[in-house]
């Protein structure tokens, strides 16, 4: 069922179509806000105050169609709103990322140890992004949003959202060599 | 196509989004100018490793909706408004004829039958039945007034035995203690009698004594007056 039929459901006063869109999307908000933060407990929050905020605003949405991007655009202006609530603890949080411990079982291995620590690095770099850009990466990068989808949910021309993607992409470039990390330290597996 | 145009298409080559005479032209003239392409190579391999970056699943579903409690009472909200008038006088007016519509099917389903007569008001539901009042024959009006009788006569036979059995016993009861009052008054006068007498002859004793002693006296003085 799409979407679309689900949120005429639940308007038209059923319940288990809000759950199901809920159960449907949960999970892609969840990542988001996890990119985001970093940080399980924030988008979990930012999770439930989205689809709070949905429930409720939910016969405010013109087209239905666009369910999804509507959806975004909640979460994305939460994610907003606590980082200017709490932005300069946030700024700092990617700070609380640590490599994941080896178990001693674990044979020690330095491929092994490097790709660790490069992920945690891909995240912290990832929030040093200036917020506008790291929004445009996750969505494009990890939601697979196309330019039109980011640029409404943004409420920004097509051309901004790619160059503050073009931007972000390069940020990054110069942050992992100033880290000395290339691709090459992901390849193991 | 410069190199300023070649960037400002590089997002849309990487994701997939530019159109495919666009791409071939992108294409070649990437071919020509290696530091360009080189530029792209680099956006490129930071795609794959960001590519890398884990994420986390929440652990279950992080809301539900529940369903409202006051279905019902919103049906029957919206079924009224949209049955009744808008208007406070048309509103009352098709309330009041409802009701009377709803009075006189339940009437006519329930045979309600209502009247007024001397004995008063009366509501009843149900067939309207006859009332037959079944009296006693003479004959067991005489038997019954003879079994009154007979129990008023053995009922006041009882009652003045009774009655005098009891003013006998409070008669007797009377004599017995009028009885009991003589005697003690007769005790007591009796008593009274003797001390009169005892105390009478008291008085003579001693009269007699004092008698006695001054003849004693008279005596002894005129023997020593001679």
């Amino acid at each position: 069922m799409e979407d679309a039929q689900l949120v005429h459901d639940f308007r038209g006063g059923n319940h288990q179509a809000f759950n199901k869109l809920v159960t449907r999307w949960q999970d892609r908000i969840h990542h988001f806000a996890y990119r985001f933060f970093a940080s399980s407990d924030d988008a979990a929050e930012i999770t439930q105050k989205t689809f709070i905020k949905a429930y409720h605003k939910l016969d405010t949405l013109d087209d239905v169609n666009k369910f999804g991007s509507w959806l975004y655009t909640i979460a994305n202006n939460l994610c907003l709103d606590e980082l200017k609530r709490v932005g300069r603890k946030r700024a700092t949080s990617y700070e609380t990322l640590k490599v994941a411990p080896q178990t001693d079982t674990a044979t020690p291995a330095d491929g092994m140890v490097l790709r660790n620590e490069g992920l945690v690095l891909l995240h912290k770099a990832l929030l040093q992004l200036p917020v506008d850009q790291r929004v445009v990466v996750i969505m494009k990068e990890y939601e697979g949003l196309t330019f039109r989808e980011i640029a409404e949910i943004l409420d920004e021309p097509e051309n901004t959202v790619k160059s503050r993607l073009y931007y972000g992409l390069s940020a990054l470039k110069k942050t992992f060599d100033s880290w000395n990390i290339n691709k090459e330290v992901f390849d193991y597996e | 196509m410069n190199k300023e145009t070649a960037r400002s298409l590089f997002m849309d080559y990487l994701y997939d989004e530019l159109e495919q005479d666009q791409r071939n032209e992108l294409e070649q003239f990437l071919s020509q100018n290696p530091e360009v392409k080189k530029e792209l190579d680099e956006l490129s391999d930071v795609r794959s490793m960001i590519a890398h970056l884990p994420v986390q699943d929440p652990e279950k579903q992080l809301v539900m909706a529940e369903p409202d409690q006051a279905g019902f009472q919103e049906w029957w909200n919206d079924f009224v408004d949209g049955l009744l008038p808008r208007k406070g006088f048309a509103r009352a007016g098709f309330a009041i004829a409802s009701l009377l519509v709803v009075f006189v099917v339940l009437g006519a389903f329930t045979k309600l039958n209502i009247s007024v007569n001397d004995g008063g008001f009366s509501l009843a539901f149900g067939e309207k039945q006859e009332i037959i009042q079944q009296g006693f024959t003479p004959q067991q009006v005489e038997m019954l007034l003879q079994q009154v009788r007979e129990d008023n006569a053995v009922m006041i036979s009882d009652a003045v035995q009774s009655a005098q059995q009891q003013q006998e016993n409070e008669l007797e009861k009377t004599l017995v203690n009028f009885a009991d009052y003589i005697e003690q008054q007769r005790q007591s006068d009796l008593q009274m009698i003797s001390s009169g007498l005892y105390d009478m002859e008291e008085t003579y004793y001693d009269r007699f004594r004092q008698t006695d002693q001054v003849l004693g006296e008279l005596i002894q003085t005129v023997s020593t007056g001679n």
